[in-house]
């Protein structure tokens, strides 16, 4: 455990040193993270500024949704994305072998080798967007409820992390799976402005359970909102282990079938 | 005890197969054709310590393959796989830190970064003690005369370069055995040498196994004291390299280019391979070499020659012939 977090570590000043290397894109990765940001606030203000309430929600939880929905898509992009996301292009040009054949886990030297802290100013915009969502809707939160609410965005940042890594795997097996990977970005932009409350039927157990998006900034919300029962923090806890369970038993699958390239 | 053994190992590919043009892309949307390729066929190798082995064979004979799955990159279909005692495939970090493996075509240095930076990670993946790391660096970057580029980004290294810090990332762990993919691809003659005698040293003084594919045969002539020569997947020949030459490459290949346009008659008993106005490819027996050199020399001074060992292919075509002659 120990060895890891040094290893994590020095993947993180090594992407941090690579990143110097270029001036323009280590200081350009701010500024394309932060248009990102304002696209995204104004893209909200479109939808939401017209209504007061939303499935029982009023504005400033509104606002709690997408500043969270923001604070893990910020984490995600901090610590893993550029990382996994790089998985399926590994796979195909048999990059994999530089992994495979070194003595640290491939899945954690994949994970961590591409962070990127231009998303950093993203994720401080988009917790000053929780706070100010929280002073609109008038909530006093304790000091415990803090605390379970960054437990939960940190444990649904995972969830996202497990998403992304079992979608990516699939090259493993197949051809190629852009498809799916471009059908789980609309999933995400479409999870972003639609809060989970609002899934009935069949829409709740595909967002719910299948393709859990619909709880990531939901369930962390509703903790905040002092709406979270019980079993929904227990479904965000159990969902979110039963996937990473998934994740690490497929991206493993997967390794076992990897079929590199020919030479 | 054989550092590495393999005993009926096998490795078949399942290809996919389409009919050209878009006609045979909307068909394969709807009924794939998988045909099976059969890379590495039953094969039986062992290797000893301290061994330096030429793993030869021309293109798609299956030595990748078997280079992959002696690192674990890749499992086996069948048979039985077992390198330093461990199963490949298995993928244990205590396996993988006693093996290196370097790839002519794949790099391991980070790009972006200095070769320095590059090793900072390599020691960090492996445990290095300080001592050691110092001491290995110290050694690789006087055998190569490197110091200069250690505080170089990779991707400004020439090839020759690349391949040395390719080298001193892959043994700064003092690995027992190495496996080496085609290190000198592209390199020129000095680079080669360079690198030939840096490898001659590791084997001879760490006492380094080394299984070395190329298709370069003055790398394995050079090196390598036994020789495996791979065929379609299967062992055609297992001894030392000497014998394999001496017995099987019979001929040399002859190019001799002219700048202007010239009738250039071939020698007698010289097959040819190639022929237009400016440019003539022969295979000339290896008794007759010298002699032949010296009549194209005395006969067309201003013809620009270069001799080539035979290529590979010929080789093991020339095996299996001799095999159907006295099976």
């Amino acid at each position: 455990m120990k060895r890891n977090v040094r290893f994590v570590l020095l993947l993180m000043k090594l992407k941090l040193s690579r990143m110097m290397m270029f001036r323009v894109s280590f200081f350009g990765a701010f500024i394309a993270d932060g248009t990102m940001f304002i696209i995204q606030l104004l893209a909200f203000e479109a939808i939401y500024s017209q209504v007061d309430a939303i499935g029982g929600w009023n504005r400033g939880q509104m606002i709690i949704f997408v500043g969270t929905f923001a604070v893990v898509n910020a984490l995600n992009m901090l610590i893993y994305f550029f990382g996994v996301n790089d998985i399926p292009e590994k796979i195909k040009r048999g990059d994999l072998d530089g992994y495979i054949t070194k003595p640290v886990s491939p899945l954690l030297r994949v994970t961590f080798e591409n962070v990127n802290p231009g998303s950093v100013p993203l994720l401080i915009f988009s917790a000053g967007i929780v706070c100010y969502g929280v002073s609109a809707a008038g909530i006093n939160i304790s000091f415990m409820t803090g605390l379970l609410y960054v437990l939960l965005v940190l444990l649904m940042t995972l969830l996202w992390y497990d998403m992304e890594l079992i979608l990516r795997s699939i090259p493993f097996l197949v051809l190629s799976a852009n498809g799916i990977v471009q059908l789980e970005e609309q999933l995400i932009e479409m999870n972003f402005k639609i809060p989970g409350i609002l899934y009935k039927g069949g829409f709740k157990v595909v967002f719910y359970f299948i393709l859990p998006y619909g709880i990531m900034s939901t369930t962390p919300t509703q903790m905040l909102s002092g709406l979270l029962t019980a079993s929904g923090f227990l479904h965000a806890v159990v969902i979110t282990a039963f996937f990473t369970a998934f994740a690490i038993g497929f991206w493993r699958y997967g390794l076992r079938h990897y079929k590199s390239t020919g030479s | 005890m054989s550092l590495i053994k393999t005993r009926n190992l096998t490795k078949t590919f399942r290809r996919f197969e389409k009919a050209p043009g878009l006609a045979g892309s909307v068909k394969s949307l709807f009924k794939r054709v998988y045909t099976e390729k059969t890379a590495v066929d039953g094969f039986d190798l062992t290797a000893e310590e301290g061994e330096f082995i030429g793993l030869i064979g021309p293109n798609g004979a299956g030595k990748t393959t078997l280079i992959k799955m002696l690192t674990g990159i890749i499992a086996p279909t069948s048979g039985e796989v077992n390198v330093l005692g461990y199963y490949p495939n298995k993928l244990e970090n205590a396996f993988k830190k006693q093996y290196a493996v370097v790839m002519g075509q794949k790099s391991q240095l980070i790009f972006d970064l200095t070769c320095a930076d590059t090793f900072l990670l390599y020691k960090e993946m492996y445990e290095i003690p300080n001592d050691v790391y110092k001491r290995n660096l110290e050694l690789f970057v006087d055998l190569f005369d490197a110091r200069g580029y250690l505080n170089t980004q990779a991707r400004t290294l020439s090839l020759g370069e690349r391949m040395k810090m390719e080298l001193v990332t892959a043994l700064l762990h003092n690995p027992r055995v190495l496996f080496l993919d085609e290190p000198t691809i592209g390199l020129d003659a000095p680079a080669q040498r360079h690198i030939r005698a840096f490898l001659k040293e590791m084997n001879l003084r760490h006492g380094t196994t080394i299984l070395l594919t190329s298709h370069n045969m003055e790398d394995v002539r050079s090196l390598c004291p036994r020789s495996v020569l791979v065929g379609s997947g299967k062992k055609v020949y297992d001894g030392p390299t000497d014998k394999l030459f001496d017995a099987y490459q019979t001929s040399k290949k002859v190019t001799a280019q002219f700048e202007d346009a010239t009738d250039f008659r071939l020698p007698e008993n010289c097959p040819v391979l190639e022929q237009n106005a400016h440019k003539t490819v022969f295979t000339v027996p290896k008794a007759l070499c010298g002699a032949v050199l010296h009549q194209i020399m005395r006969d067309y001074p201003q013809c620009d020659l270069f001799v080539e060992e035979e290529d590979i292919g010929v080789i093991v075509e020339r095996i299996y012939a001799g095999r159907e002659a006295n099976p």
